[in-house]
């Protein structure tokens, strides 16, 4: 049967996301961009209101994620896809292109969110940009 | 279907002349199907009362679907007859839980020292089940259950019979994780009380004793009434009276609910013990 909402699991980690003042980024279940908070819209470069959800093909031709030596990286690659996938914490570091036109490098944590044992509900992705090499 | 209320009091039985309108006793809905189905929602110490009157009958089968297992919503098993006696088959819907089953959270409020008793010794055959995430069939009527947003898991319930829906959200806080004005799909327990035709909500606050009370797991009336605005709700079933809200306090409440709701709704009503309230066609056996 098809949700008519986000589960609650969902919902409180979009509250708790409005409220943090480190970047956080939610993807869905099948890897959709759901909501990212006002901290991390600094390093996107737009607000999520401006964007709204996005599918994972779609903010991935939005954002050019790629790894740190230049490759590209699909959606499932980056930490929050292999997060889903994979159904286990991941720590990363990737690039990608901002909505303002500026490059930049952040380090993520992602961590897959289950309303049951067994069931993945989603992922949420909190980063900080990396400092620029001196 | 017929929908009884045994108890309507929320978090503390609070009996005496000042809440004997309304009545003291905590959580516990029945509801009668067309069929004579009996579904008892919550198992506060309404259900005392409740269990007296359906001894009566002969023994049969009982859904009892609780919403969780905050004191206030199992403390009346104790002395729920059906329990106690022979023949009966209970059926205990609850929410789940990752680590622990049902039963044995059930039985941690029934069993020494908390209660003399242990669930084990109950004669009734009882079956406990973690709610299916999957809406299901109980006689007529099909139920869903749906998590929400409250202290510890929690469930609301929704029963649909013959195109009527009566939702059940008792201890429930939505605008916790969500703004008034947010879209309706990121209100915790939205879907499930969508189109409802009655909505028992949790409305034991006053504006001002929510502000102190944020993050407790409830709601205030002005909240409950915009949830149900929200959720396009028929009609506003005020439930879950604070513990210290006097008859003539409630009433007071009532009148600044029944000036939120909006002219395609019906007006709010106070739950009280021993209302019942008939949606859709009654029972027909």
């Amino acid at each position: 049967m098809e949700r008519k909402q986000p589960d609650l699991v969902l919902i409180v980690a979009r509250s708790f996301a409005t409220k943090l003042a480190t970047p956080a980024i939610i993807i869905d279940a099948r890897g959709d961009l759901i909501y990212f908070n006002d901290a991390a819209a600094e390093l996107l470069g737009r607000p999520y209101l401006d964007i709204g959800e996005l599918p994972a093909s779609r903010w991935q031709e939005l954002f050019q994620p790629r790894t740190l030596d230049e490759e590209p990286l699909l959606p499932e690659q980056t930490p929050g896809g292999v997060a889903l996938r994979e159904r286990r914490p991941v720590h990363d570091s990737f690039a990608f292109l901002g909505l303002d036109g500026l490059e930049r490098e952040i380090t993520v944590t992602a961590f897959p969110l289950f309303s049951h044992p067994d069931e993945i509900v989603g992922v949420m992705s909190i980063f900080w940009e990396l400092p620029a090499p001196s | 279907m017929i929908i009884r209320v045994w108890g309507a009091r929320g978090s503390l039985s609070a009996p005496g002349p000042e809440t004997v309108g309304y009545g003291g006793n905590t959580s516990c809905v029945e509801v009668e199907l067309a069929d004579g189905t009996t579904i008892i929602l919550d198992a506060g110490t309404g259900i005392r009362e409740l269990g007296q009157r359906l001894v009566e009958r002969d023994p049969d089968v009982l859904h009892v679907c609780l919403t969780h297992l905050h004191l206030d919503h199992v403390e009346g098993l104790g002395f729920f007859a059906p329990l106690w006696t022979p023949g009966w088959k209970l059926r205990f819907w609850g929410p789940p839980s990752a680590t622990t089953a049902l039963r044995d959270r059930v039985a941690r409020y029934l069993s020494p020292p908390l209660f003399p008793m242990g669930l084990a010794e109950a004669p009734a055959e009882s079956v406990f089940e973690d709610v299916p995430r999957e809406p299901w069939r109980v006689g007529p009527a099909i139920i869903e259950a749906e998590t929400v947003e409250h202290r510890g898991p929690t469930v609301g319930f929704r029963i649909e019979e013959e195109g009527r829906v009566f939702v059940y959200l008792p201890d429930h806080e939505p605008y916790l994780t969500a703004a008034l004005d947010d879209e309706p799909e990121w209100i915790s327990g939205w879907a499930l009380a969508e189109g409802a035709d009655l909505l028992l909500h949790d409305s034991q606050y006053t504006e001002e004793e929510y502000a102190q009370r944020i993050g407790w797991g409830h709601s205030s009336v002005d909240q409950a009434a915009a949830f149900a605005r929200a959720a396009g709700v028929r009609q506003l079933g005020m439930f879950h009276h604070d513990p210290m809200r006097s008859d003539r306090e409630l009433e007071e409440l009532y009148d600044r609910v029944a000036e939120i709701v909006q002219e395609d709704q019906e007006p709010p009503i106070i739950a009280r013990e021993g209302m019942e309230i008939m949606l859709g066609a009654g029972p027909r056996h």
